[in-house]
């Protein structure tokens, strides 16, 4: 019998009536694991863990939707005394002493951690090929990318191996891969969540968030993942809410915007046209959709690449070889511990954005890149404000195409961020952005809708994402139903 | 506008950010970063430089928190992470010495 592919409240269900228990979904969790080993979505296994934690929950009362449901994690997401190597070589042993404040909270909900997925190292990259493991490969296609950088956490949501998975997103590294994979996947506002043990890759950018195969699950997800942490001060000091309560809800008369540097040039016609579909639904079922201009949002990329770059070089900074994770071997003085440590600790990508950084925020050049970059934003940021003084939600493409193949090349080292480049905005300006799946391309990859909503309005955004998830009705299990 | 890096300017921003690269690597960083700072150059275009500037969405929860002993982590434990340790210490290679100029 299989449980892992049915909703969370017939599961709940059925473990609070003892017909089964949480011993048997982290079974079945790790024998779709196995038969999706092709799909190289884990770069640990947290099996012998999560099987005790099972039986110990046996004990405990099922207490709430998300109670014994298996979960998998990021891998730059740390995790008391199991492996977070982030991809990467310099990593590839290193066990944290502590837990992130997601992992806490996590654990508080008695959900149980399965492992830990793969990524594009360090979180760079658009595409999760520059892994030291290796890259996953996507479900409805095992030629294709399943994107990135969260995209072993999408690749495990979309082949249903389990019901939920954290990813992270600096510049759409939850959002574009659940849009190739043909999942939910949500960035919540800047601040929603507690960056406290998600290892840093662009600070004022960096956010995580939940990954699922419908958005209801998703919201319950996120509704654990919230709050104040004195270990983040950019953390948010919000009011409590169920992220859940307009899940349902009609849209009529909806105010919707839509950007036209969305919809422009660089989008296929394809997923242009699905979108379109969607725009027309929508008005049919009395929301309004108006296209609308929205100043710097062509420039996002030109300051996601300053303000990523700089913040990374100075954040991987910490990776020297002395204190954790990979030392090279045969150095004679510190100083080529940490030159030798680093030259042969990270990978392609991480080192190209790191010496980028490093020159960006070197001498006056911090002001004339950073310092404008960090401007230019906060002009962007005044931009979406008034749009949203008349909307509710922004909508639009999440990527410009669908997954491409692996085998795709790889030398161009502005690929990564030009793949991004409909998903980059929304951390720029610290919004929320979620994408929901509306459809296939001529080849039956998925198609994905980005939802924009203005700060701490994630149950906005929920509610029309299930509106048009209910509408659409579409068969998103890869290979037809199970 | 030329279109690589010269050998020392890669080697700079490799010395900047405590790189050491292989005589491969130089190479093709010499495209590959010109290619990047060409990107980045394009901010010159954008108009509308000021002091405003956003470096969290919400600056009201910007707030700094007591300078408290808080729980802390297990020294031996932090110790026994890094690559090469004795006792309590953390083993690294000469700092001082032999290789003064390093």
């Amino acid at each position: 019998m299989k449980y892992l592919n049915k909703g969370i409240e017939e599961i709940h269900e059925l473990l609070k009536s003892k017909i089964i228990k949480p011993i048997d979904l982290v079974e079945e969790a790790f024998e779709n694991i196995e038969k999706n080993q092709e799909l190289n979505a884990y770069i640990t296994l947290n099996k012998e863990e999560a099987l005790k934690t099972a039986k110990e929950l046996e004990d405990k009362e099922v207490d709430n939707l998300l109670f014994g449901l298996p979960i998998a994690l990021k891998d730059n997401i740390v995790t008391k005394d199991l492996k977070t190597t982030c991809a990467s070589h310099i990593l590839e042993n290193f066990i944290p002493l502590y837990d992130a404040t997601v992992v806490e909270k996590i654990k508080a909900k008695n959900m149980i951690i399965i492992g830990k997925t793969n990524m594009d190292e360090f979180a760079m990259g658009s595409s999760s090929r520059t892994s030291y493991f290796g890259a996953p490969k996507n479900p409805w296609d095992k030629n294709k990318i399943c994107g990135g950088s969260s995209g072993g956490s999408a690749a495990t949501i979309a082949a249903r191996d389990v019901l939920f998975a954290l990813g992270s997103d600096t510049g759409g590294s939850i959002r574009q891969p659940a849009s190739y994979t043909g999942i939910v996947g949500m960035k919540p506002t800047y601040g929603r969540i507690s960056r406290y043990g998600l290892v840093a890759f662009a600070s004022s950018l960096d956010q995580m968030g939940p990954m699922t195969k419908n958005v209801y699950e998703n919201a319950v997800l996120l509704n654990a993942l919230v709050g104040k942490d004195e270990k983040d001060l950019t953390s948010a000091n919000k009011e409590e809410e169920d992220f859940t309560r307009w899940i349902g809800q009609d849209i009529k008369g909806m105010k919707i915007a839509i950007p036209n540097f969305l919809m422009g040039d660089v989008v296929s016609s394809e997923v242009k046209g699905k979108i379109e579909e969607v725009i027309s639904l929508l008005k049919e079922k009395g929301a309004t959709v108006d296209y609308i201009d929205i100043k710097y949002l062509e420039n996002a990329m030109t300051l996601y690449q300053i303000i990523a770059m700089g913040e990374a070089s100075s954040n991987l900074a910490r990776f020297d070889g002395i204190r954790y994770g990979f030392q090279a071997e045969n150095v004679e003085n510190i100083e080529d511990v940490y030159l030798e440590t680093r030259g042969q600790g990270f990978g392609d990508e991480v080192k190209r954005r790191i010496m980028v950084g490093s020159y960006l925020l070197s001498g006056e050049n911090a002001k004339v890149y950073y310092h404008k970059a960090l401007s230019i934003r906060d002009d962007m940021k005044k931009e979406f404000q008034k749009a949203f003084q008349n909307y509710d939600l922004i909508i639009g493409p999440t990527s410009v195409t669908t997954a491409y193949d692996l085998s795709d090349p790889m030398d161009d080292p502005r690929k990564s961020f030009m793949d991004d480049v409909l998903v980059i905005p929304v951390n720029m300006a610290g919004l929320p952005g979620m994408n929901i799946p509306v459809g296939f391309d001529k080849n039956h990859m998925p198609i994905g809708m980005q939802i924009i909503g203005n700060y701490f309005e994630e149950a906005k955004m929920y509610q029309l994402g299930s509106f048009i998830e209910k509408e659409l009705n579409l068969d998103l299990t890869p290979g037809g139903e199970k | 506008m030329k279109e690589k890096l010269s050998r020392e300017e890669v080697l700079h921003v490799a010395n900047l950010a405590r790189i050491k690269l292989t005589e491969g690597e130089i190479e093709k960083y010499q495209v590959e970063l010109k290619k990047l700072l060409t990107d980045v150059e394009k901010i010159n275009e954008v108009e509308g430089y000021d002091e405003d500037i956003l470096i969290a969405c919400w600056d009201e929860f910007a707030r700094l928190r007591k300078d408290e002993v808080g729980n802390m982590l297990d020294p031996k434990q932090v110790v026994e992470n890094a690559p090469h340790h004795a006792g309590n210490y953390i083993e690294v290679p000469v700092v001082i010495g032999e290789s003064e100029g390093a």
